[in-house]
């Protein structure tokens, strides 16, 4: 029996190479974090609407169609870079609300002139509280809703073709 | 020119490495090994070298050296960086391994022919497999495609002395051990009537390894400790774990060769730990170096690495546990041994340090294994670490006390108890006073205070006897882990803190102590603007204690800020200041922190570092007699 | 090699600025006047993981996002929110992954069940060898 537990260091050390293996060639983002809000209702929020004059409140506006949410900010330079993928979206027909993370209200308005409005609403994050109880954690970050209200995926990080893709292809699965 | 010369030494290394391996295996003359042992020591000291004077003459036609360095650069810091990067790293790593293999070479002799053989062929293969590693995916001398005026500058946090000096160090270490798993080899794969003390030949090499690694791992702390701006110093960081599980495992491995040598028992064993603790210090580079933990801590984000260095373990970890499951029952015995005896203390300690080795390996890798198994991710952090390694450790601690004092084979148990009387003793007086005077009741505390007068005190016994059978280096050693938990225990239960935003003149009372802001001004450094802060210490008596003066530094080149914390230390206790954001009229946002008895964690590393090297030097002598 | 904790954030170039350079960790602004709240806070803040740091509580962190939790956890404790309630919240929004101390749960189930299971056949190891040493 002694002799059998020889084996045992070999076969841990295998167990464990090949998670390292499997980890390294699977293409993966280590910093990229699963949200937990993935299949959950969105949460309810009022803001102050940076576009319109009366207050943004989530249980009117979600539920009935489907909803790209985008957190976004003046001061980051990834959410320039990500705004035309933003603005084909509003293009193609998809309803875009951004959330406007911690910025001057004034510098925004000047941003979307120059970049043009890609946002039926914007809601104003002046505190980052929204953020959180979305479970933001970098900017830009967006969010796909379905027509229940229910998020359906979450990326973060400025939209890449390849994430573009993948989000036009969802939003017809779930339509 | 330069890159011409290191690549070329570097592939004339990486020619030796396989002539070693191949006369070995087809037992070549002692002449013609000879010629390779040297060769690769040569061309690996000359490539090395070459890209030293790169970086000392800021070559930037050299990749490597215009990715990691600036002309303006103090002189250390640009020898500094030939390790602070990957590829020049791993130039040190092979030459750290030629030494190595160097030193093995000079062990020969008539009766351990084929034992040594058998080792440099181990070594000549894992030194091929770096040197191969490091031509084809991490070359340092790689020439720049456009000609640069000057470099992008060297991270400005590398730029620190203990910083400077740690890498070699710690790489002695991990190194150090690739010849103990040289030898473990070749001691599996000797044939019965070829069968030698492999022990005698091991142990040095364990010694020595553990020691540098021990003092490595402590000028990483000490770094982390005034650098990082809180007054910490471990952090059960994934990097700080990867040299942590081979220093335990060393640990493990030192004690239980006293066993081996002493009552031919755990032979078995103690080969495992052998080939284990340089596994361990390579699956810890892969970690650090393949990005598969996202830090940045990490060097490299290059998955090709990654999958190399991954393979190159799969290879020798395969083939050395497989050997090892195949051969090792020939060195079972059946001496087995009483608890309360040298030997079970030892076994004890040998258990412990693995079940705690387990459990760092189980918390560092197990997010990596929920994450390909689940799609979740989760952290595992200080919290874990210190809920399941601190109770594992404590009954270490108390065996470490006593072990030495007990006799071989059997004690009785009333002769346990009156040898160790005296020190338990010498450990309740003063630890009951010391509570009396600072009035301070925390459990952690009492228990740490209790074991590092209880390891002191069994020492100090130990040597006041002058009894020859106790190990010199050992009594060293086991005095600066007493001092060591010292140290660590009052840093880190008596820790204080004060945060407050300070304008000039303002007061803040710590302790009893009484700090000024006294002033702030600028100052130029070789390649840094800084701003500084003068605070003044006084003391109840409103007398002068010190002045210290935390900078907040800005390096333009590297566009980088770093804040220096000033400390002033005692044996008592540090004071130690951090200058934070802020500006004239609101002040500046300043940390204090009071941090008893720290002084006493590098003072114990210094100690326990002394204590290695008198020990490798006994074991070296001993190793010489018992040749001749 | 270690790069100083400050800089453990993700670099990633596309993550901007939710998080700053330096490691300052609570500032004084921050502090609550009660004494006893303000270490509650301290305790939790501890054992919550900066999501854009490696390896680093909110309460050592200088981002941005980690300040925003930490007066958010204190406004919590004023409220009168005990420790589970707000360990809830934070992980209701950001799953498992902010607890530096894994929970006990299905995935996490070995994690801390192997340290025992480690330290349970190293004390069999001892006592069956001290055994066999007695048949000698």
């Amino acid at each position: 029996m002694k002799k059998n537990l020889l084996i045992i260091p070999s076969i841990i050390f295998t167990f464990v190479l090949l998670t390292f293996f499997y980890l390294l060639v699977i293409e993966r983002n280590p910093s990229e974090l699963p949200s937990n809000l993935l299949n959950k209702d969105i949460p309810i929020f009022e803001a102050e609407n940076l576009i319109k004059n009366k207050k943004f409140i989530s249980t009117n506006e979600f539920g009935n169609e489907i909803i790209l949410v985008n957190f976004f900010a003046t001061w980051c330079k990834p959410c320039r870079d990500e705004h035309s993928y933003i603005k084909q979206f509003n293009n193609n027909g998809i309803r875009v609300i951004g959330i406007n993370y911690k910025d001057d209200p004034k510098k925004t308005i000047q941003w979307l002139e120059k970049l043009g409005n890609p946002y039926s609403d914007i809601p104003i994050d002046k505190h980052g509280r929204i953020a959180i109880d979305w479970g933001v954690y970098g900017i830009p970050e967006t969010f796909l809703v379905n027509s229940k209200g229910i998020i359906k995926f979450r990326h973060v990080g400025p939209m890449s073709k390849k994430v573009f893709k993948k989000i036009n292809l969802l939003i017809k699965e779930i339509k | 020119m330069v890159t011409l010369l290191g690549t070329l030494s570097l592939w004339l290394t990486l020619f030796f490495s396989i002539s070693q391996f191949f006369s070995l295996k087809k037992n070549q003359s002692l002449k013609i090994i000879k010629i390779c042992v040297i060769g690769l020591l040569i061309f690996s000291l000359i490539s090395f070298f070459t890209l030293m004077y790169a970086y000392i003459v800021s070559d930037f036609s050299v990749l490597n050296v215009f990715q990691n360095s600036h002309s303006t650069k103090p002189l250390i810091y640009k020898i500094s960086a030939v390790w602070g990067n990957h590829e020049g790293s791993m130039l040190l790593w092979i030459l750290v391994l030629t030494i190595f293999n160097f030193f093995i070479f000079k062990f020969y002799n008539k009766e351990n022919f084929i034992f040594i053989s058998k080792t440099l062929e181990t070594q000549a293969f894992i030194t091929f497999g770096f040197i191969l590693f490091t031509i084809l995916t991490s070359n340092p001398f790689e020439e720049t495609i456009k000609v640069h005026a000057d470099g992008l500058g060297f991270n400005p946090i590398l730029q620190d002395p203990a910083l400077a000096i740690h890498p070699p160090l710690l790489y002695f270490g991990y190194v150090g051990f690739s010849a103990v798993f040289s030898m473990s080899i070749a001691t599996l794969s000797l044939e019965n009537n070829q069968k030698i003390a492999w022990y005698n030949y091991i142990k040095p090499f364990a010694v020595i390894a553990w020691t540098f690694l021990s003092i490595g791992i402590a000028l990483g702390s000490l770094w982390a400790y005034y650098e990082l701006g809180w007054g910490g110093w471990w952090f059960w960081d994934p990097v700080e774990n990867a040299s942590f599980m081979p220093w335990l495992l060393g640990t493990a491995l030192l004690h239980s060769l006293i066993i081996v040598e002493k009552r031919k028992s755990l032979q078995t064993w103690a080969l495992l730990l052998g080939i284990l603790t340089f596994l361990l210090s390579m699956v810890g580079t892969f970690l650090v170096r393949s990005g598969i933990l996202t830090s940045v801590h990490t060097f490299a984000l290059d998955p090709s690495r990654g999958l190399y260095i991954l393979l190159f373990i799969a290879l020798i970890g395969t083939y050395s546990l497989i050997l090892f499951a195949s051969k090792s029952k020939r060195y079972f015995d059946n001496n087995y041994f009483a608890f309360f005896s040298k030997e079970g203390s030892i076994l004890v300690n040998n258990i412990l340090m693995a079940v705690v080795c387990s459990t760092v390996l189980l918390g560092t890798i197990y997010p990596l294994i929920v994450e390909a198994f689940t799609n979740n991710k989760i952290s595992v952090g200080e919290p874990y670490y210190n809920s399941t390694v601190i109770p594992i450790i404590i009954p270490a601690i108390l065996v470490m006390g006593i072990g030495p004092i007990l006799g071989w084979k059997k004690e009785k148990k009333y002769e346990i108890l009156k040898k160790i009387l005296p020190s338990i003793f010498l450990t309740i007086i003063p630890t009951f006073f010391i509570f009396m005077i600072y009035q301070s009741l925390s459990f952690i505390g009492v228990i740490g205070i209790l074991l590092s007068f209880w390891i002191i005190s069994n020492n100090l016994m130990m040597l006041i006897q002058k009894n020859k059978k106790y190990h010199k280096g050992m009594i060293i050693a086991h005095l600066g882990v007493g001092l060591l938990i010292l140290g660590i225990t009052g840093s880190s239960v008596w820790q204080k803190e004060n945060v407050s935003k300070m304008k000039i003149k303002d007061t803040v009372n710590i302790e009893k102590y009484n700090i000024v802001f006294d002033k702030i001004e600028e100052s130029v450094g070789p390649n840094y603007v800084a701003i500084k802060g003068n605070f003044l210490v006084y003391d109840k008596e409103r007398n002068i204690i010190t002045k210290l003066k935390p900078e907040n530094r800005f390096y333009h080149v590297e566009n980088n800020f770093t804040t220096e914390a000033s400390i002033h230390t005692n044996l008592l206790r540090d004071l130690y200041i951090v200058l934070g954001a802020g500006n004239i009229n609101d002040g500046w946002i300043v940390r204090i922190y009071y941090n008893p008895l720290v002084i006493w964690i590098w003072i114990g590393a210094i100690i326990i570092f002394l204590g290695g090297i008198t020990s490798a030097n006994i074991n070296l002598k001993k190793l010489k007699t018992f040749d001749q | 090699m270690k790069i100083k904790k400050k800089f453990i954030t993700i670099t990633s170039i596309f993550l901007v600025n939710l998080f700053a350079f330096n490691l300052y960790g609570v500032e004084p602004d921050e502090i609550l006047k009660d004494q006893k709240q303000e270490e509650r806070a301290r305790i939790i803040s501890k054992n919550i993981r900066c999501m854009i740091c490696q390896n680093q509580s909110i309460d050592e962190s200088s981002a941005p996002l980690a300040k925003d939790l930490r007066l958010l956890i204190r406004e919590k404790i004023k409220e009168g929110k005990n420790n589970k309630e707000i360990y809830n919240f934070l992980t209701e929004r950001y799953g498992d992954f902010i607890l530096l101390k894994p929970p006990f749960k299905l995935i996490t189930f070995l994690l801390w069940l192997l340290p025992f299971v480690f330290l349970f056949i190293g004390i069999f190891l001892i006592f069956s060898h001290n055994k066999k040493s007695k048949k000698v």
